[in-house]
């Protein structure tokens, strides 16, 4: 087991490595200049101009840059944001940014998963019936669905038509609350557009996946044991069937954060949620690239972690991985 | 010249035994419908359209009647026109970005598979990579830095996507190396490229296919979200631009509905009758699937 992890971990810290590297140079080799927004200003005087060049440290050779940028990186100094004029890269996003991304991330992808997971088993079980053929069209329909569509459809439809929810922020501006509790609610009301956006974008695919991996376990050997000893329709399928058919999809997940971010990306957009998604969009259209830079490191160590942490527990849950 | 003779047969009656096989599928029959439907109106836009995609022909916003089927947007023009329109451009990225993708990736994997060794290592440690950095965020930076465009689109689209295919086609490559009519190449005296490319691309060719129908969803997906947050052209009605104008124009906030629905419809059927044709060609090509 410890070779196994040792193996694993080493092979994450060479990507992580690796990403860092390609972060570093991605900005540097594209066409184009990353610091004209601020160095190359043809307001900014040439002596001003000079000292800002010495400081950050522009004139040295790539590989020297290189090497500075991995020191501020261990030290955790992102550098500063080209958009909020000197504000630390680092308390931009793990602020309020990153907490509210993970909420949301976190709660639709649970979600998602186990709606997709239960409703795939009963699916597969069903196959060919009604219920079957509906659940894989509604799943096909919100596949080919275009995230920031079905976000803009739901705050048409929810918000302007029938004004339940809210269609932008967080929370509601300018509002005091009496208690705590107050406030949470308002921001679950907030989050309700962005959470089932992001949710019914993704239960079509972990369905599909899922009811595909039952219908494989369903021509194992062992379901037929499971038969002939005698066991209910209920515990053949959720005992038996969902148990192992979950297994693929364990990596599944990891592989799936990725798309969570973008996928993120577009909702937050839509919804003006203030999070990591917004964030890069907005970073993007105004240029700041010491904070896109920033942001690609963060997604790559979570996108990393959470594939080392899904390497770890499929070792764990299959008895039959040999490490 | 008789052996190029007997190979344009052979593979006469696979394309024909292929056809037999996708015909029973009703899904695949469905998709095919969708993306012809799709194709015919690209070709024949300008006679299908009754104004220009450009053409400022009435008051903005008015809603769908019998001279503006979709109403108009915000400085006038017809969107049903522009929808009309904008099926040439999502079509022509979608299977340009797809192309060059599946190509790409079909490359790497070759080289990676056949080769092995060190560079199969690099090469996979790079693949890796680029399926572990979240697409969209990579697209979007890579976007700022290019700038807009159509071409820097399917750029962006290509060096996001080209993962997927490359670890099939070495995963396959891989297997077909082992395979003896690779080694009786190679013992007649043939360069490695004449093995490569007579050999394995054939046997390749069928995944890379499916491959390539499942590219063409994403490569329209990506188009369309990437339009939406502004990097598309503004200068073409692309499907993903036209909404991108709606949300300028803050059509869900004051219920501009036929500028939202449309479009938005429009790249749910496309994509879904391509992912339709996917499903299909995947269940004939990919012979793990045969067995249930």
């Amino acid at each position: 087991m410890r070779d196994y992890l040792v193996k694993r971990g080493a092979s994450a810290l060479a990507t992580l490595a690796l990403a860092i590297v390609l972060n570093f140079f991605l900005f540097r080799i594209m066409p184009g200049d990353p610091t004209r927004t601020v160095v190359g200003d043809f307001r900014v005087a040439p002596e001003v101009r000079k000292v800002l060049v010495h400081q950050f440290g522009l004139d040295q050779p790539l590989w020297t840059q290189f090497l500075l940028y991995i020191q501020n990186l261990l030290v955790g100094n992102l550098g500063v944001s080209f958009q909020y004029r000197g504000t630390p890269v680092a308390s931009i996003i793990f602020g309020r940014r990153i907490f509210n991304t993970f909420i949301l991330m976190g709660s639709s992808i649970a979600v998602a998963l186990v709606i997709g997971i239960i409703i795939g088993t009963i699916a597969a079980w069903k196959r060919e019936s009604k219920f079957d053929v509906f659940t894989v069209i509604f799943s096909l329909v919100t596949y080919s669905m275009p995230v920031f569509w079905l976000g803009m459809m739901i705050i048409l439809v929810f918000g302007y038509y029938l004004g339940s929810i809210p269609i932008a922020g967080t929370i509601t501006v300018g509002m005091t609350y009496s208690n705590p509790l107050e406030y949470v609610a308002d921001y679950l009301h907030h989050m309700t557009g962005p959470f089932v956006t992001l949710t019914l974008s993704f239960i079509g695919y972990y369905f599909l996946i899922m009811r595909d991996s039952i219908l494989d376990v369903f021509t194992e050997d062992y379901m037929l044991t499971a038969k002939a000893k005698g066991l209910s329709n209920r515990k053949i399928l959720f005992r038996h069937a969902m148990r192992n058919a979950t297994l693929p999809m364990v990596s599944l997940v990891a592989v799936e954060v990725t798309y969570l971010f973008g996928g993120a990306t577009m909702t937050e957009t839509v919804f003006s949620w203030y999070g990591i998604g917004r964030l890069t969009y907005e970073a993007v259209v105004m240029a700041d690239f010491p904070v896109l830079q920033g942001i690609f490191v963060v997604m790559a160590v979570v996108v990393i972690a959470a594939n080392f942490l899904a390497d770890i527990a499929y070792a764990l849950l299959d008895p039959r991985i040999r490490y | 010249m008789q052996i190029r003779e007997e190979r344009f047969w052979v593979y006469r009656r696979k394309l024909g035994d292929f056809w037999r096989l996708y015909r029973r599928s009703t899904l695949g029959k469905l998709g095919l419908v969708i993306v012809s439907f799709f194709v015919i109106v690209a070709l024949a836009a300008p006679w299908i359209a009754p104004f220009g995609p450009f053409s400022f022909v009435g008051d903005p916003f008015l809603r769908p009647s019998s001279t503006y089927v979709f109403g108009t947007d915000q400085v006038g023009r017809d969107i049903f026109s522009r929808v009309i329109y904008g099926t040439r451009i999502s079509l022509l990225v979608g299977l340009l970005a797809s192309a060059m993708t599946i190509g790409l990736g079909t490359v790497i994997g070759l080289v990676s598979g056949y080769l092995g060794g060190w560079v199969d290592n690099a090469l996979m440690r790079i693949t890796d990579l680029f399926i572990i950095i979240p697409a969209l965020p990579l697209m979007l930076i890579m976007a700022s830095i290019l700038g807009k465009g159509i071409m820097n689109i399917i750029i962006v689209i290509t060096v996001v996507g080209w993962t997927a295919t490359a670890r099939m086609v070495r995963s396959q490559t891989l297997s077909l190396k082992e395979r003896p009519f690779t080694e009786a190449s190679r013992a007649i005296g043939s360069t490695d490229l004449h093995t490569i490319g007579r050999h394995i691309v054939p046997n390749v060719f069928p995944l890379v296919f499916a491959n390539g129908m499942i590219a063409i969803v994403d490569a329209i997906l990506s188009e369309a979200g990437l339009s939406f947050l502004g990097f598309g052209d503004p200068s073409s009605p692309s499907w993903g631009m036209v909404l991108h104008f709606a949300d300028m124009a803050g059509s869900t906030v004051n219920g501009y509905w036929w500028y939202i629905v449309p479009p938005g419809i429009c790249i749910m059927l496309l994509v879904m009758g391509f992912a339709f044709i996917s499903y299909s060609t995947d269940q004939i090509l990919n012979p793990r699937l045969r067995r249930r």
